[in-house]
């Protein structure tokens, strides 16, 4: 890490940790709800975002070299540091940024990097090593670590399909679309008048006891969904209304610790700059809400937002208008608690590239072990079924 | 058990259940007769036939295409191999074709886990399957070995002899033979020697280059020679931890999850001797009385491919629209030629999700109503971002099933229903049923009955 980087963020987050900003101006009503315990969200940019026209070294000509056409114009970077910037699409998150409430780690990869999205995805949702195939997520290894009793919406994920990430031996996330589609599909009253019976063959039981979950989580999920209702304005977007309705959750002191989110469409093989910006403005926009949502509650100090993608994408620009598919990316943490707001490290190295491609220096499990020992205090290296050093940010 | 809970067992670990005609007829046959025409359906059964699908283009002429014609051939191969996708689902939920090829074709897939794009040279890899599935697994392997798909997805076209590439013989071990713990290191390097120049041409024929093949000599598990990849697969063979690990793996699909340490260790034996006959293996399993113990039926998940293929089956099911087909197995997250990984499915529980499980029990009743059903895909909006609503688009039957019940009473169809569907212990009762089934006339008291039999957790054991 570069020690003029060091400065600029120490700086930084002393100046913004003295006055947060929420308190000068808009000071809303306490949070009405009486949460213990930290909160976990977790976003997902699917298709591979890609990060150097996120995060922008703008002081580098060899990016401008690399990307003579796809590269964000020096002007229009948004100059949250000395050398690295926001994509303009990140306007929204600026304020974030220059509050403190955000840590941006450069570089994260992983050794012999696997260009398949399916691959990729799956190596960061298990978190094993690239030649190496686990059928379970990291969070599923933690709550299989964490849950005795919890309830089955310990970990929940905003969409229809559950998530590899979220799939333990024996406990697994929840997922739902939204609490009212979930409460539909599963108002079954044939299937409720016999719910009740027992069954001993284990794999039996183990259906009629999700079955039943299901049925239990629908309405109790449906309820806290009304209990608390935002008073924030959130953009009309896809990705917004689940940020919006993790928010009532939180707020509502849903009994979920883990929230999973998806945001989709970043495998920009052509035409890249429109498609990204609208994507990542969609990301940034729903996220001010949503960190503002939280800071009214009084909520952002037990929360931590991480935001990853599957990979990278290739440093130089491809011949139609996009990238494709690379290695090392830019992960973002969103809280009130950072312990390092800002940049984490500095960006790439052009000059240092491996084939075309950037080199990672953090290594995703390091963001795992992070997070799973100083944010939800688990055991890092026996869900990861290896010790990785934490990054000493949350 | 009776001799037909027996044939029905069978027909659901060795195909995919039996439809309502077929289940007319063979509930009274010997379970001896219904074994043997299983294996005498498979040997009878035709090859698939290859898509032409690069017409009569050379070698020479395929490395010319412009972009947009390779874009144009990519996009009718994806049609091909979606045509191949639902033209296998349909064979398996036929139980008069050859339900024990389609099924053991099925777990030679996962076991042989190979994401196929390419409709060719998936054609030929099902073929291989299907030529040597039940024969000796030394053929199936070293068939397999010369894969041309297996061959890509697994890098061999870069393991040359200046740059071995040890991903393809690391998986030859570890996930196709002898399985973890059984060879070391220096063995994957002194294996990925031996295939080093096996490789495919641009029409996807396999090809020799001998350029790129390493000649020299190799020691591998504790043997020495100038091994070629065959000979690396005769080594393999050897071993009695292959027959085991096979052993373990069909025994986990076939019987059951938990293993009878004994009961397979018994079958590795035999399965060694007979020089890994795999068609004999099966044949001491389905003719075993312990396979149709009380532990060892109903008590398997079915796998999202078991259960649509058996509700195709059993209502004659068409999918008016292939999407739909496709759509069902993303969502219920099993497609055909497009395995997770190279370790193929985990299968068991790890199938079941709340989302997965709610879709499950809904699916008849969506198939039926040709529903609308919420999903979104992460892989797919990757690159179209957006969420739509899917459709299932199905026309169901119910006919043949009416068919076989609408002479009886009430009791004796909620009885004949609920012993055709299921195959797990279910405490159900008619009473049960009754106060939410249609009265009136038999027709829809049948068809409500069993609407409802499937929507219960035991219809997804088989």
């Amino acid at each position: 890490m570069k020690r003029r980087n060091f400065l600029k963020t120490s700086a930084l987050a002393s100046s913004s940790l003295l006055v947060p900003r929420f308190l000068q101006g808009n000071n809303f009503g306490k949070r009405q709800a009486s949460r213990t315990g930290k909160i976990l969200v977790v976003v997902q940019l699917s298709g591979g975002n890609d990060g150097l026209n996120t995060i922008v070294p703008f002081e580098d000509d060899r990016y401008f070299q690399l990307r003579p056409q796809l590269s964000i114009p020096k002007k229009e970077v948004l100059r949250v540091s000395d050398d690295l910037g926001f994509n303009p699409a990140l306007e929204a998150l600026r304020g974030v940024f220059e509050e403190g409430l955000m840590t941006v780690v450069n570089n994260v990869g992983y050794p012999n990097p696997d260009r398949s999205h399916f691959r990729s995805m799956d190596i960061w949702h298990t978190a094993s090593d690239s030649q190496e195939y686990l059928s379970n997520g990291w969070i599923g290894r933690y709550l299989d670590s964490a849950c005795g009793g919890c309830p089955p919406y310990h970990a929940l994920e905003m969409d229809s399909a559950l998530s590899l990430a979220m799939k333990g031996e024996r406990h697994s996330g929840f997922a739902m679309n939204n609490p009212g589609q979930l409460k539909r599909a599963s108002k079954n009253p044939f299937l409720e008048s016999i719910a009740s019976q027992s069954h001993e063959e284990e794999n039996l039981a183990y259906l009629y006891k999700t079955m039943i979950d299901t049925q239990s989580s629908a309405d109790y999920l449906l309820k806290k969904s009304k209990t608390h209702p935002s008073k924030v304005n959130y953009p009309q977007t896809n990705f917004a209304k689940d940020l919006k309705q993790t928010a009532e959750l939180i707020t509502a002191d849903c009994d979920t610790k883990i929230y999973y989110v998806n945001l989709t469409g970043f495998d920009t093989h052509a035409n890249q700059k429109g498609r990204q910006g609208r994507l990542l403005k969609q990301y940034a926009e729903a996220m001010k809400a949503f960190v503002k949502d939280l800071q009214q509650n009084n909520l952002l100090d037990e929360t931590l937002i991480m935001t990853f993608s599957e990979f990278g994408r290739r440093a130089a620009q491809n011949a139609s208008g996009g990238t494709d598919h690379g290695t090392a990316n830019n992960v973002f943490f969103i809280g009130g608690q950072l312990q390092r707001p800002g940049f984490f490290n500095a960006g790439p190295n052009l000059g240092n590239l491996d084939k075309n491609d950037l080199r990672y220096e953090v290594d995703f499990r390091s963001i795992y072990a992070t997070i799973l020992d100083d944010w939800l205090e688990a055991d890092a290296s026996k869900i990861l079924g290896r010790s990785f050093e934490g990054l000493k940010i949350v | 058990m009776t001799s037909a809970s027996k044939i029905k067992h069978l027909y659901w670990r060795a195909g995919f259940g039996l439809s309502p005609k077929e289940w007319a007829t063979k509930q009274n046959w010997s379970l001896n007769k219904a074994i043997e025409q299983l294996f005498t359906q498979a040997q009878d059964s035709k090859a698939i036939t290859t898509p032409d699908f690069l017409g009569s283009r050379s070698n020479e002429q395929l490395k010319k295409l412009g972009k947009g014609e390779l874009r144009k051939l990519k996009k009718i191969g994806q049609e091909n191999v979606r045509d191949l996708n639902v033209a296998w689902i349909e064979r398996m939920s036929q139980s008069k074709e050859s339900p024990l090829l389609e099924r053991i074709c099925l777990f030679w897939h996962g076991h042989f886990a190979c994401e196929l794009k390419n409709p060719i040279l998936a054609a030929r890899q099902m073929n291989t399957l299907r030529q040597h599935g039940l024969g000796r697994f030394r053929d199936l392997l070293q068939a397999m070995a010369k894969d041309v798909a297996m061959i890509r997805y697994l890098n061999n076209q870069q393991n040359k002899k200046r740059k071995p590439n040890e991903n393809f013989a690391r998986e030859v071990m570890e996930l196709f033979s002898i399985g973890r713990g059984h060879y070391s290191e220096k063995d994957v390097k002194e294996a990925a020697r031996a295939f080093t120049g096996w490789s495919s041409d641009l029409r996807g024929d396999f090809v020799f280059r001998k350029q790129q093949h390493d000649f020299e000599s190799k020691t591998f598990m504790g043997q020495k020679g100038t091994f070629n990849g065959d000979e690396i697969i005769d080594i393999l063979l050897e071993q009695e931890a292959t027959a085991s690990f096979i052993c373990r793996k069909i025994y986990s699909y076939f019987v059951n999850e938990k293993i009878d340490e004994n009961r397979v260790r018994e079958l590795s034996r035999d399965f060694y001797e007979s020089d890994y006959d795999i068609g004999k293996l099966l044949r001491q399993i389905f003719y075993s009385d312990w396979f149709y113990a009380p532990q060892n039926v109903g008590t398997k998940i079915k796998s999202p491919i078991d259960l649509v293929a058996g509700i195709m089956g059993s209502l004659e099911v068409k999918f008016t629209t292939q999407k739909s087909l496709l759509f069902a197995q993303r969502a219920l997250g099993q497609i055909l030629f497009k395995p997770p990984n190279v370790a193929g499915w985990p299968g068991g529980k790890s199938w079941i999700d709340n989302s997965t499980l709610l879709l499950r029990l809904n699916l008849v009743a969506y198939l039926y109503r040709a529903a609308e059903v919420a999903f979104n895909d992460k892989d797919l909006e990757a690159k179209n971002p957006g969420r739509k609503m899917q459709k299932l688009e199905a026309q169901t039957n119910f006919n043949p099933l009416i068919a076989l019940f609408d002479q009886q009473e009430e009791a004796a169809i909620f009885m004949g229903l609920k012993n055709y569907f299921l195959q797990a212990n279910s405490k159900l009762t008619q009473t049960q049923v009754d106060a939410f089934a249609v009265k009136g006339n038999k027709e829809d008291y049948i068809k409500s009955v069993a609407l409802q039999i499937m929507s219960l957790p035991e219809y997804q054991m088989c």
